[in-house]
């Protein structure tokens, strides 16, 4: 089976690519020939001999070429026309999204292109088996806490109070973030500060059966430096946090989307994010002072009103590209060796191997059918 | 034992810690992992704590035969770790997989060397990134989570009742266990009880999570203590001898207040210094019995003379948290071990494995006895990729 890696061209900060190891996975699980775009890697100053040297099976190709091999893998998904220019029979390994893109799995499937959704393949118990959900929280973070670092007069002094921290949701990702948040996003930093003996931070979280309760929401905001949004929410048309609560938070607050939600006015009810009122970021731009033009940007429809410094990120991995990249390129191990062993295999989620069961339910074919029943 | 191109027998023997210990592989476990063995031995009675008959084991390859026999294979798969009368009807060239706990248990890193015992520890099996691949976080925080709540909803004097502010719980550690318990504790430790509390009306529950450059801060923690309701001790300690909460700050938590542990540390006085739990002067519970009551005699016979216990509220404590629903527990452990146990029996045993050729090769010989003295020493965890620390 031969194998096209091509680039990801959301936004100019999107540095990303397979490492050389996945390369050299992709030959030892059996591909014949591996094409690569050209300047692949070169994001993270990978040059292209080191894939080269990873495997002798790889080239390098146009953007074209590596859409035309039978099995493309990409992290981010393609373009709507990218994916209608595929030819059939392709198999595209992906972040797929067929939950909120039901349009894009018939499309697909349409197209006869065998599609597999990387945030699909889960185990036994529902578990992703491809995901940096710890890099959205520790990246995340991270950034915010640089910007409070700057911004706070007694960061590292051992007289200033502890931090305070809400967090917006308990899930997966509010569970990398809460951890995150209690090394300040930096686990150097967090021995630099404990070895001053500056006070740490508090951590405090609110779910859905919390955050309706006004009194105690805008209590809780009048003392927190930073808030975090890290909710799943089922109703996209009402925020958790209405813009008016964002005037009750202290002036020098920050404010950190890590849930990606975005507006979109052309539903009805319109899809508000968490905290209303904030930009929408990707990795050209994450940080957005009161001032950012990016507010002006903004449906007018969107209210904005109070402000404080925010940060958003559609993509927050990919501020640290290497790490991500390890990170997929581990999980993806054994789902590429299955693919490889055998193409033409249909695999069944209920049955076969462990791999083969979490692989099957993330076939665009079962999904569809799954969705229909 | 068994390797030289030979395929290897599988032992899976029952635990027989205590009354309460109702854990066996399941089913279809063993139907999956038989296969790549040369057979596999279970122990009369299996799954019967779990109401499964043990007829539904049998298949090719399986047979029943007695706690003896299944220590005699070549591998032998048991959660918790044998006790040393089990370990004396090991084999030597035997490859034991458990949960060993290589790093906390440095005698029994020795016994097993003498024993000429190929260990895997369960616990010590991470993957690339350093990630646990056999645990089950999620029931230790969620079956002790429901266990606090179960106690709390009736120490509180308002838990029900109208007008009650949020519930308060404080959880000390923000690590795997201490993640999972802040989810499980903003819904009251279970969905039956989180859905009485929505449909009461009732303000939910405010979590406030305290890692170790705070639980230092002495003022901030007596301030939130006094207002604690529930307190989770989920800290895994770098310096076990100093405790998180002494003993006096827990006269400081409400009457009604409850103390979880989900860290089950142990009290260990003859070494130095002196090792103690993280909440000082809580007793340790088990599986016949994780609600202790301050007037419970458990007190008296798991805490050591010379730790101050003055100091008293109801505490759930558990050293196998998982085995309080034990079904759920082994259906996780099954999912996770058998790509693992394939790997392992397909490749004749830890000599064989080949850490270039899956994840699964290199998390099982990070975890291996034969890889511990050598990862100590960094080069292979390097060769391995396991000094990637999480992000």
């Amino acid at each position: 089976m031969n194998v096209g890696l091509p680039r990801m061209h959301k936004e100019a900060g999107e540095r990303r690519d397979f490492l050389p190891r996945f390369v050299s996975v992709l030959e030892s699980s059996g591909a014949t020939a591996i094409t690569l775009e050209e300047g692949y890697g070169s994001g993270m100053d990978i040059p292209a001999a080191a894939y080269e040297a990873a495997s002798s099976r790889v080239r390098f190709a146009s953007y074209e070429e590596t859409l035309a091999q039978d099995l493309v893998v990409v992290v981010r998904c393609p373009e709507e026309r990218v994916l209608r220019a595929l030819r059939p029979g392709t198999m595209l390994l992906s972040m797929l999204h067929f939950p909120t893109w039901p349009a894009r799995a018939r499309l697909l499937a349409d197209s006869s292109v065998r599609a597999v959704s990387m945030d699909g393949i889960v185990d036994d118990r529902g578990r992703r088996l491809v995901e940096a959900i710890e890099s959205v929280g520790w990246n995340g973070v991270g950034a915010a806490f640089r910007e409070i670092a700057v911004a706070h007069p007694m960061f590292a002094h051992p007289e200033r109070r502890p931090l305070r921290v809400t967090c917006l949701g308990a899930g997966a990702v509010g569970g990398h973030a809460i951890r995150a948040a209690t090394h300040y996003g930096d686990p150097q930093l967090r021995e630099e500060l404990v070895s001053k003996r500056v006070p740490g931070v508090e951590v405090t979280v609110a779910d859905f059966d919390l955050t309706w309760h006004e009194d105690y929401m805008v209590s809780r905001l009048r003392e927190t430096d930073l808030l975090i949004d890290a909710t799943a929410r089922l109703d996209f048309t009402r925020p958790v946090i209405r813009n008016e609560w964002i005037g009750e938070l202290p002036p020098d607050a920050v404010l950190l989307d890590l849930s990606a939600d975005t507006y979109d006015f052309s539903l009805r009810p319109p899809k508000i994010k968490g905290i209303e009122g904030i930009p929408e970021g990707n990795l050209d731009q994450w940080v957005f002072h009161p001032d950012d033009p990016a507010y002006e940007r903004l449906d007018p429809r969107v209210n904005t009103g109070n402000r404080r410094l925010a940060l958003s990120c559609y993509a927050w991995p990919g501020l640290s590209p290497r790490q991500c990249m390890e990170t997929y390129g581990s999980q993806l191990e054994p789902v590429v060796g299955l693919i490889l062993a055998d193409p033409a295999k249909r695999w069944e989620p209920e049955g076969g191997s462990y791999e083969q069961r979490a692989v099957a339910r993330a076939e665009v074919t079962t999904w569809l059918s799954t969705a229909a029943a | 034992m068994a390797v030289d191109g030979r395929r290897m027998t599988l032992g899976l023997p029952r635990m027989r810690k205590e009354p309460g210990e109702r854990r066996d592989f399941l089913p279809p476990f063993v139907r999956e992992i038989a296969p790549h063995a040369a057979g596999v031995v279970v122990e009369e009675g299996i799954g019967s704590g779990m109401g499964v008959m043990e007829d539904e084991y049998q298949g090719p390859g399986v047979v029943v035969g007695t706690h003896e026999d299944a220590y005699a294979q070549d591998v032998v798969l048991v959660v918790r770790i044998p006790d040393a009368a089990e370990l004396r009807l090991l084999r030597p060239g035997t490859t034991l997989i458990s949960m060993l706990h290589f790093p906390t248990r440095p005698q029994r890193v020795r016994r097993l060397r003498r024993m000429n015992i190929d260990a895997v520890s369960l616990d010590s099996i991470v993957d690339d990134e350093g990630i646990r691949l056999v645990e089950d976080p999620e029931a230790v925080a969620w079956n002790g989570l429901d266990a606090a709540f179960g106690v709390l909803e009736h120490t509180h004097p308002r838990f029900w009742g109208p007008r009650r502010q949020p519930v308060r719980v404080t959880i000390l550690g923000a690590g795997a266990v201490g993640r999972i318990a802040v989810e499980a504790a903003t819904k009251c430790g279970g969905a039956a009880r989180f859905q009485r509390l929505e449909d009461a009306g009732l303000p939910g529950i405010e979590v406030v999570t305290v890692g170790r450059n705070l639980t230092r801060d002495r003022a901030y923690m007596r301030e939130r203590l006094r207002v604690t309701d529930l307190l989770v001790d989920a800290a895994a300690r770098h310096d076990p001898w100093e405790p998180l909460v002494p003993n006096t700050w827990i006269g400081l938590l409400p009457r009604h207040a409850v103390v979880c542990d989900l860290a089950v540390d142990g009290y260990e006085l003859d070494t130095k210094p002196p090792t103690v739990r993280g909440v000082e002067g809580i007793p340790a519970g088990n599986l016949d019995r994780y609600v202790i009551e301050p007037d419970d005699p458990l007190w008296d016979t798991t805490i050591p003379a010379g730790v101050d216990s003055r100091n008293r509220r109801v505490v759930v404590s558990c050293y196998s948290w998982p085995g309080v629903h034990p079904r759920a527990c082994m259906q996780r452990y099954d999912t996770q071990l058998t790509p693992l146990m394939a790997t392992l029996l397909d490749r004749g045993g830890v000599g064989g494995l080949q850490p270039l050729r899956s994840p699964q090769d290199r998390a099982l010989l990070r975890a291996s006895l034969r890889g511990w003295p050598r990862r100590r020493g960094a080069a292979l965890s390097r060769s391995l990729g396991a000094d990637r620390r999480p992000a």
